[in-house]
């Protein structure tokens, strides 16, 4: 094994159970040793947080784990970011996140942050307790392509609907996607409320967030070949697609 | 049988004694907006006030007719004595800790000073207690009157910020340690101070849950402070602890509780079959689904089967939605009645 395969093979399991101070360390070498910045995020990083998500999904990780290993990833992004700046890799795309007015649940919410942000789109969030105006606000000032709603609470989950009216009011329900989610929220309940996509846990999250870029038009083959484009873009659609099929997440 | 009173038979279920039937019980919050409607009670007096925290309690057994009352509804009782910010003004929402005393990681970890005479002091900790006092003049020795603390696993959630405190468990064990430890003699000094006040049993809310922790988060951290603080309580301990736990009962049943209350999640045939011979169980009727989206058939439906299954006293899962339709809980107590033992 090269010294190169060491250094991701490292960074994948020391992500994995969390250990900051290693995976720091070898994305410095990895910089050091010339390696690409995209091949350390996505041949090594993203894949460890994928693992983890899906430890998670199974019951095999808990809360605490997940975050431990979200925190370790974020000391390697410190250093790999003003790089991926220089080569011009961009966020796949923005999201706005919050938790609805009257509910301080957050732990779901920021899990789906640490995936999202870990998939490569770029996270604003807005916290808890967020009143609809401060969503009409966000929305305006951000330009997001996706907004998330959390919600834990059935007193709480009406101000989904809140949300979007006030979105509607301000004419901006057409500008973003929105997704909700929390632990009493269903599909249906999500469908009822005219929101556009729902997903049960944060790895879900991270594919319902792609599958609705890939729905309005953009390109979420991350690190693809703009030479490909077209081909890249049918290539995560399918992705995508499988991944919901095989997870019985895809909606009819 | 004779007929029972209603506190009688929630104790008969308490210690497995012989029921007239099976207990129904308020175990966490059973108020909602149409009690509040009914008794004239409403938010956010009900939080902050004695007499409106009483009258609405009372109406779990007057209106509803559950076997037991317990007037603090929400978890953030002890909060602000604690130091947390917590906005006690709100007309329809619990309240609920927002800011953390202890989420900055250079602030030392103690309790205010002058504890515990200035935190049973504190407005709304006295509160809680007045209405109990309130409940015990108006209900005598007919009703169960329940109190209820927060355990140092919640209150930890409170003052450190749940999330900081969830990391902190695998990153700095230590800090864990000394917030557990500093957050033990709150419960024990406000339990002993509801028991003084009437308060029959004390519920023990501690939210180490298989929805967030492993296992052995709650037997290495927490099981060593419930079994040296639960004995330490001069009445019967009922511990609240929802979401995913068949995992973890094993360890609550090592800990002196007498009952636990369970979630839905947990199917009540394999929590009875844990639990068996250990301690008493309560719950499990679904909240979100069953009492605040569909009928009073589908409750009485749940209620039936943890019956069935062996569940000592009967109740919802958790503090019941808000909105959801009086005539549901309702149901959960009929059922109870329509299974009296001949
Ligand atoms: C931890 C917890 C708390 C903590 C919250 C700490 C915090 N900072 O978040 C504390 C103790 C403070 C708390 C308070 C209360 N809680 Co609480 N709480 C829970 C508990 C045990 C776990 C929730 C959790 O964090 N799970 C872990 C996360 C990782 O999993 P998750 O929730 O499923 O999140 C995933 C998905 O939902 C999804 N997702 C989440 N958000 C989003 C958003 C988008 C856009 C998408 C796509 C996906 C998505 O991805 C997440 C990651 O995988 C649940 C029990 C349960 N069964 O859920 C009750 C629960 C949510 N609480 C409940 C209640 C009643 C309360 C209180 C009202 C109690 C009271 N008497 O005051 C207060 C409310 C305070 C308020 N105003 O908000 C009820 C809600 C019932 C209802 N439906 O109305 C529950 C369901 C318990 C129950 N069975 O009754 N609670």
């Amino acid at each position: 094994m090269s010294r190169e395969e060491e250094i991701k093979k490292g960074l994948f399991d020391h992500t994995l159970v969390g250990e900051a101070d290693e995976v720091v360390e070898l994305t410095q070498e990895g910089i050091d040793l010339g390696m690409d910045p995209l091949d350390i995020l996505f041949g090594a990083l993203i894949p460890s947080l994928q693992e983890v998500g899906r430890l998670f999904e199974i019951g095999e990780y808990f809360v605490p784990e997940m975050l431990v290993a979200a925190r370790a990833m974020q000391g390697a992004m410190a250093l790999l970011r003003p790089l991926l700046v220089d080569k011009g890799a961009e966020p796949i795309g923005k999201v706005v996140m919050l938790t609805v007015k009257g509910d301080v649940h957050d732990i779901g919410k920021n899990l789906c942050n640490i995936m999202l942000e870990g998939e490569g789109f770029d996270i604003v969030d807005l916290g808890v307790n967020v009143k609809p105006e401060e969503v009409v606000a966000a929305v305006q000032e951000h330009q997001p392509q996706l907004l998330g709603f959390s919600a834990f609470l059935t007193t709480t989950m009406p101000f989904f609907k809140s949300n979007l009216a006030a979105l509607s009011e301000a004419g901006l329900r057409d500008s973003v996607k929105v997704m909700v989610g929390g632990a009493p929220v269903t599909p249906e309940y999500a469908d009822s409320v005219g929101a556009d996509g729902f997903a049960p846990d944060a790895s879900a999250a991270v594919r319902l967030a792609k599958k609705l870029m890939v729905d309005m038009g953009y390109d979420v083959s991350m690190g693809g070949d703009d030479s490909e484009g077209a081909s890249a873009l049918t290539t995560a659609v399918q992705a995508v697609e499988e991944l919901m099929v095989k997870s019985g997440k895809h909606d009819e | 049988m004779e007929q029972m009173t209603s506190k009688q038979r929630f104790l008969a279920g308490l210690y497995g004694d012989p029921v007239d039937r099976p207990p129904a019980a308020s175990i966490v919050s059973v108020i909602t907006y149409e009690l509040m409607d009914i008794t004239g009670a409403h938010f956010p007096h009900a939080n902050i006030e004695p007499e409106p925290m009483a009258t609405l309690a009372a109406g779990a057994h007057e209106v509803m007719g559950f076997d037991s009352v317990m007037p603090i509804f929400s978890i953030a009782q002890e909060a602000t004595a604690l130091g947390c910010q917590v906005d006690w003004s709100d007309t329809d929402m619990m309240p609920n800790p927002t800011d953390s005393p202890w989420a900055d990681r250079d602030v030392e970890i103690k309790l205010p000073d002058g504890f515990p005479d200035s935190f049973l002091e504190d407005k709304y900790v006295k509160c809680a207690i007045d209405a109990i006092r309130l409940l015990k003049q108006h209900f005598g020795d007919e009703v169960m009157v329940l109190g209820k603390v927060m355990g140092p696993w919640t209150l930890s959630y409170h003052c450190y910020n749940t999330q900081e405190f969830l990391f902190d468990t695998i990153m700095d064990p230590d800090r864990v340690r000394k917030s557990l430890e500093t957050l033990a003699p709150v419960p024990l000094a406000y339990a002993a101070a509801q028991i003084e006040a009437g308060a029959d049993a004390i519920v023990w809310a501690d939210h180490a849950t298989g929805d967030l922790v492993r296992n052995t988060m709650y037997r290495d951290y927490l099981l060593p402070h419930h079994q040296e603080l639960i004995p330490q309580v001069e009445a019967p301990v009922i511990l609240h602890c929802c979401g995913k736990t068949l995992d973890r009962v094993q360890y609550f049943s090592e800990a002196g509780f007498t009952c636990y209350h369970f979630e839905s999640a947990n199917p009540p045939d394999e929590m009875v079959e844990k639990a068996a011979g250990k301690m008493k169980l309560t719950g499990n009727v679904n909240n979100p689904v069953t009492l605040y989206a569909r009928g009073p058939d589908e409750a009485r439906a749940e209620a039936q089967a943890a019956i069935d299954a062996g569940v000592d006293i009967i109740a919802p899962e958790c503090a019941v939605p808000l909105q959801a339709p009086v005539a549901n809980l309702q149901a959960i107590v009929q059922t109870c009645k329509d299974n009296r033992h001949q």
